[in-house]
């Protein structure tokens, strides 16, 4: 009974006139950039977060969920009408293109819009009941669980989202040095400032995000130079009701699925909908249909894409510690709001919490009644050329990052990073756990730091504390795993060379 | 050089040695009471490990050559820091104009009407961004 009378709390909050339009603009104007090519929901968040500076503080959060999820949503629609892969929505060009291909794109839009709508429904209901238990748990860490905590969330994150846990942690560490940048808070010591002024603050988040997501993206996007054909077909939404009856189990499925690897460290949008649409290929009633565009492949997927992205806040506002890419770049927009996310939250801004919980269920209402049915308006963006796009979005860059400080030099910092973000691009390097080891740099050398302090400079606190030990455990069998892994399929592959020295 | 795999560890390295070496330059301090050298030493530290693994993986695995067009790069780059530096020295509105129609030479085709017309369309958003969200954008003189 709490929970609906927490729940009751948090709709007073999120159902003034402010907020709901706050809710409204975010879902919408997150929809519109994400359908954009090339821009997913990093690349979006990272853009519109300046718009959000000059909001109430529970304003701009509401906002910058629904820009969050607005985009996951617009993802998928790019992928399913013109087979525009982010690297959020993989899985809905599958089946959802297939669909547009045999001119069902009404039917997959408004399979993903309500299995969207039924996954958000069920991860609010699971995050309003964990989250606030969770962070009760959390109270009990110490440092030192929290930087063996941190060091677990690289781990995860580097290798689901790259896939090679070397170049994942390595770009961990690279977002962690990029953290280091500026005035150490402990001894007060400037460093790597090279003596300029502007980087004595550090070098700021939108900085670095737009850099590497936006800036990095778009000149890939300009090397590959395809030009793409605006989708043209007709779009008949209303589906009959056999076919409306296929949505449900897929989606409350896809939901479950969704909802419980979104709380997981390094899990997320993009697994859940991989995992989901998998078990839809063993279970599902029609699994034999699966692949050449099936309902179900769809909504699965959609489904927990949605219930993953909602559910991923749960590990951010109840212990504090963002588990992916976005998450980190929302708990650096919570901190510029003067929110610290943690196990205090809850306590301290209950209306904050509560008011978006409440807030993403009316944004689930909003991509419900107001997206699904404007999509086709939505999706002439498409005609707008890539010519007029890029300049644009540049010209975004450029007055997002002016915009956090009011200052024209910031721009050349960001200039850099997306200098730096190509360069990683080219070399398949994937800036999204940087991002991860940029927010959470100055925290895991706060909580070493401290750690250190409170064991009289000894290591050995990291593996006898319970909590810190088991993740340390953790950490260590999964890199040995790893290491023998590649020297078995090194050994299976070809004969070994001889090591020719590092050069 | 022109192995993919080879020079992403080599950049990493590179990076490890830019920050190591930099860290050298702050006081280190001792474990129980780490100075702000300590840390940043220890994680390039981390990062030269992982990049030399990867100088290693390289030799073992196949050799990927690297892409990398200059141009497109070096146009966005020339154009963001034009549209900062005039604005900062003229006005934001020459340094729309600038970042639009350099920027735009880095696309497939070319168009002195659609650049002006992006221009004039970004000037007016420039606008309403100043005059609506309230945002301080040097756009007539500073």
């Amino acid at each position: 009974m709490e929970i609906l009378h927490n729940l009751a709390f948090g709709f007073e909050h999120a159902l003034t006139m402010q907020n709901l339009m706050f809710c409204a603009i975010g879902c919408v104007v997150g929809t519109l950039v994400g359908l954009l090519p090339g821009l997913g929901p990093l690349a979006t968040i990272s853009l519109l977060l300046p718009l959000t500076f000059s909001i109430p503080t529970q304003g701009a959060l509401i906002m910058l969920a629904g820009i969050y999820y607005g985009a996951q949503y617009g993802d998928s629609v790019s992928a399913i009408t013109m087979k525009i892969p982010h690297a959020s929505s993989i899985v809905a060009c599958i089946d959802g293109y297939q669909m547009t291909l045999k001119g069902k794109t009404g039917l997959a839009l408004f399979t993903a819009g309500v299995s969207s709508f039924i996954g958000g429904t069920v991860a609010i209901i699971v995050l309003a009941a964990l989250a606030p238990a969770l962070g009760e748990v959390a109270l009990k860490f110490g440092p030192a669980d929290y930087t063996a905590l941190m060091l677990f969330g690289f781990v995860c994150v580097s290798f689901v989202t790259t896939g090679s846990l070397l170049d994942g942690l390595a770009m961990c560490m690279v977002g962690v040095l990029l953290g280091q940048i500026g005035t150490d808070i402990n001894s007060g010591v400037q460093r790597y400032t090279l003596g300029l002024p502007m980087l004595v603050d550090g070098v700021g988040l939108v900085s670095v995000a737009l850099g590497c997501f936006g800036i990095a993206e778009i000149t890939k996007n300009l090397d590959s130079r395809t030009e793409r054909t605006p989708f043209s077909g007709k779009i008949k939404l209303m589906p009959t009701w056999p076919e409306f009856k296929r949505i449900i189990p897929s989606a409350l499925r896809g939901s479950a699925v969704g909802s419980f690897l979104g709380i997981l460290p390094g899990g997320g949008p993009v697994i859940a909908q991989f995992a989901a649409y998998a078990i839809d290929r063993k279970v599902s009633k029609y699994r034999h249909e699966i692949g050449s565009g099936a309902i179900e492949g769809v909504a699965g997927q959609a489904a927990a894409d949605e219930a993953a992205a909602r559910t991923s806040f749960i590990p951010l506002m109840s212990i504090g510690i963002p588990e992916n890419a976005v998450m980190a770049l929302m708990m650096g927009a919570f901190i510029i709001k003067g929110i610290q996310p943690g196990p205090n939250m809850i306590a301290q801004h209950p209306d904050l919490f509560w008011g978006l919980v409440a807030s993403m269920w009316i944004g689930n209402c909003f991509l419900l009644i107001l997206n699904v049915p404007m999509v086709r308006y939505l999706l002439s963006v498409f005609k707008i050329p890539y010519a007029v796009l890029f300049p644009s979005i540049l010209f975004f860059c450029c007055v997002g990052t002016y915009s956090v400080n009011n200052s024209l030099e910031d721009i050349y910092i960001t200039t850099a990073f997306g200098l730096m973000g190509y360069i990683f691009v080219r070399l398949l390097l994937d800036p999204a756990p940087l991002m991860l080891g940029f927010i959470l740099g100055p925290m895991l050398e706060e909580n070493f730091r401290r750690s250190l302090l409170l064991s009289r400079g000894s290591f050995t606190v990291f593996v006898t504390r319970p909590i810190a030990g088991t993740l340390i455990g953790l950490i260590a069998i999964f890199m040995l795993w790893q290491l023998i892994v590649f020297v078995r399929d090194s050994r299976k592959g070809k004969p070994i060379e001889a090591p020719a020295p590092a050069t | 050089m022109k192995d993919k795999n080879l020079l992403k560890g080599l950049f990493l390295i590179a990076i490890a040695l830019a920050f190591g070496l930099g860290a050298l330059k702050y006081p280190v301090g001792k474990l129980e009471r780490a100075g702000p050298g300590f840390f940043p030493l220890m994680v390039s530290g981390i990062l030269f490990l992982l990049g030399a693994a990867m100088v290693i993986r390289s030799r073992f695995t196949e050799r990927i050559p690297m892409e990398f067009t200059a141009k497109n790069i070096a146009i966005i780059m020339a154009s963001l820091i034009g549209f900062a530096v005039l604005s900062r020295y003229l006005n934001m509105i020459a340094g729309i104009t600038f970042l639009v129609f350099v920027s735009a030479s880095a696309g497939t085709s070319y168009s002195w009407v659609r650049n002006a017309l992006v221009a004039a369309v970004l000037i007016g958003i420039a606008f309403v961004f100043q005059k609506g969200l309230g945002l301080q954008l040097p756009l007539i003189s500073n």
